[in-house]
């Protein structure tokens, strides 16, 4: 019987061919979808690495132009002030890279030397105070964090995480007290003292990526270092931010600042990376009632075209269930086509790696896509084949 | 087996209307007929007269109006759809009026067809079988031609081997030798006599040739839809 559907089917090769065409364009479209959907899920599903809810980001602006040395004197003075003030919890310093900023700081990373040199080609740097660590709860997987002892040092103390000591160094291979290399025109020396779990500041639905913490000292005047992250008692609302915010106009004159919840730019950031992929989601869902439609529009064409030939195979013994069961049979073969087809155009994406996407991603996303493509079929072929098996012979034949 | 001795085909007081919009047709008025085991029977008629509408009540695809047709003494209503595909497949061969052949299958595959829906039967003996019916009626040279490449009489010969594929009890074949010239359609006719006589087969025909009736144990005339000798 499979070998009888074959030779028709490829008898009526050009009539299929059309079938196998909208088939085609079916998985690339689920495909497309899938990825997406997967790489974003994915993402969405992997750990932060610290805590949000109740922490604010507070952007200073010193306003005029201060000598580095008097932005770090009103600074300690501000830090001072907020550690002191009740429903404070916690002050760390940090550059502008905070969580759900939209703000990034990276470059490549090597350890090693000559035959042993390892390189990763982006990480993000945080230029991090040592209270960072508690304040956004990260996670310590090795090592420590920084403290006191790094604030005398004659290399700079970095933290690294495990995502970068991966990249970086062979496994098993302890990075504790190695050296690895910024960027060349940096002359610093940076010595690893400890290895923690993830810091995604570019949110849940951007790819982690490894990073480096980089030690700054209290006393530190090259990285001025003006946006504070503030971790505040739980319940802390706007009297908690209207008193932050006049506490740093009083320090200096011009010193402004601008107070936003961790929870809100998230939300925000949110929306504004969903935008885009939901847009294409719905953009596609239509492609696909499309050639739904379309499919289901040949199906039944083809099942009226061939009305006489279902006809004959009623008479000569075929039951209902052989026709609609031939019907669907056909189908399947065909989406089986479409979806080899599809499968090698899918394929290129992970070989050529065109785009930074894991090539797991890409596997899944076949699947689903695959399981997808073939529901589709057997949904639009449901109700012809059904058609096809009510079929009567004598007055099939009486039409011819 | 009891149902041995009932009459293969029993169709009594058969009515069949063909009702379309805007007109009523009787193409069967009446019609009480046994075909015993092992008959030859002819029918012949009019153009119109109701001779295909009264092969294809027999071979199990259309119903009639009112009346029953009984197989094996069993009546038709009484089969489920899958009983009836059964019979369609293993007890009736049926050559129609028109070949109904499917014009994107080939020859060998057209003539496998009623094999195809046999269960338990391997590809190479469907193959070989279908090759035995074209054989016999003179077209083993044109098994891989497609339906649209062959003549309307070699198409008509190739519906008629793929009635004797399945060595049916019944054959069933509407004016089987109207396309061919008097050559092949005396070699048709014999085919189905020796069929008749060697095997048993039963075999109902319609034709327009009183020669080829005469031959036939029993002729049937319809006339307007009604039996009339
Ligand atoms: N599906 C149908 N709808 C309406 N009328 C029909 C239908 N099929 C047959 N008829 C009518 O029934 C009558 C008998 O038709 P049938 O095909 O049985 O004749 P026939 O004896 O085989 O004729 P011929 O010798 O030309 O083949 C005709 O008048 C025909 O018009
Ligand atoms: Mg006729």
């Amino acid at each position: 019987m499979i070998r009888h559907l074959f030779t028709l089917m490829w008898n009526r090769k050009r009539a299929n061919g059309l079938l196998v065409l909208e088939i085609l364009l079916a998985f690339v479209v689920l495909f497309g979808v899938s990825s997406l959907g997967v790489y974003l899920w994915r993402n969405y599903r992997a750990p932060l690495g610290f805590a949000y809810e109740q922490v604010w980001n507070v952007s200073l602006n010193p306003g005029g132009q201060p000598s580095r040395g008097e932005m770090l004197g009103s600074l300690q003075q501000i830090i001072q002030h907020l550690k002191a003030t009740p429903g404070v919890a916690g002050v760390a310093r940090s550059e502008g890279n905070t969580p759900f900023a939209f703000a990034s700081n990276n470059g490549d990373l090597s350890a090693g030397e000559g035959a042993r040199k390892r390189v990763c080609d982006v990480a993000n740097y945080f230029d991090s105070s040592a209270e960072l660590r508690a304040v956004m709860g990260l996670q310590m997987k090795a090592g420590r964090w920084f403290d006191r002892r790094d604030e005398a040092a004659n290399s700079r103390a970095v933290v690294i995480t495990e995502a970068l000591r991966d990249a970086l160094f062979a496994p098993g291979e302890s990075p504790l007290g190695q050296v690895i290399q910024g960027p060349k025109d940096w002359k610093e020396v940076w010595k690893v003292v400890g290895v923690s779990g993830p810091y995604r500041t570019d949110g849940e639905l951007a790819a982690p990526k490894p990073g480096v913490f980089l030690f700054v000292g209290p006393q530190d005047t090259t990285h001025a270092l003006a946006t504070l992250l503030v971790r505040v008692q739980p319940g802390s609302g706007a009297a908690l931010e209207k008193k932050i915010s006049d506490d740093i106009r009083a320090n200096g004159p011009t010193w402004s600042s601008t107070i936003t919840p961790l929870a809100n730019q998230r939300r925000v950031q949110f929306k504004q990376v969903l935008t885009p992929p939901v847009i294409m989601g719905v953009v596609s869902v239509f492609l696909l009632i499309n050639v739904a439609l379309g499919l289901f529009g040949v199906l039944w064409l083809n099942i009226s075209q061939r009305r006489g030939e279902l006809g004959v195979r009623r008479a000569m013994g075929a039951t209902a269930g052989a026709i609609s069961g031939q019907v669907l049979g056909e189908i399947l073969v065909l989406t089986t086509f479409g979806l080899a087809l599809g499968l090698l155009v899918a394929m290129q994406f992970p070989l050529l790696g065109v785009l930074d996407v894991p090539t797991g991603v890409y596997l899944t996303a076949m699947g689903m896509a695959a399981a997808g493509l073939y529901l589709l079929a057997v949904g639009c072929a449901l109700y012809p084949s059904r058609l096809a098996a009510g079929i009567q012979p004598a007055v099939a034949l009486r039409e011819e | 087996m009891q149902t041995s001795a009932a009459p293969v085909l029993q169709l009594t007081d058969i009515e069949k209307i063909y009702q379309t919009k805007t007109i009523e047709t009787v193409a069967l008025h009446r019609i009480n007929l046994t075909i015993g085991r092992g008959e030859f029977v002819s029918i012949m008629g009019p153009s119109g007269c109701g001779k295909s509408t009264l092969l294809s009540l027999m071979g199990l695809l259309d119903e009639p109006t009112h009346g029953t047709v009984a197989v094996d003494g069993r009546p038709v209503q009484s089969y489920s759809d899958k009983e009836l595909a059964g019979l369609r497949n293993l007890k009736i061969g049926f050559v129609f009026q028109s070949y109904h052949l499917i014009n994107d299958l080939a020859v060998l595959d057209n003539v496998e067809l009623p094999l195809l829906y046999r269960p338990g039967l391997g590809s190479k003996e469907r193959r070989q079988r279908a090759l035995a019916a074209l054989d016999k009626v003179g077209l083993s040279a044109r098994t891989n031609h497609f339906p649209s490449q062959l003549s309307g009489g070699q198409r008509q010969r190739v519906a008629i081997a793929r009635a004797l594929a399945g060595a049916p009890e019944i054959i069933l074949a509407d004016e089987p030798t109207g396309n061919l010239d008097s050559v092949m359609g005396e070699e048709i006719m014999d085919l189905l006599l020796g069929l008749n006589r060697e095997h048993g087969t039963t075999i109902v025909m319609v034709t327009h040739d009183e020669q080829q009736a005469l031959k036939t144990q029993r002729l049937i005339r319809l006339f307007d839809g009604s039996q009339v000798g």
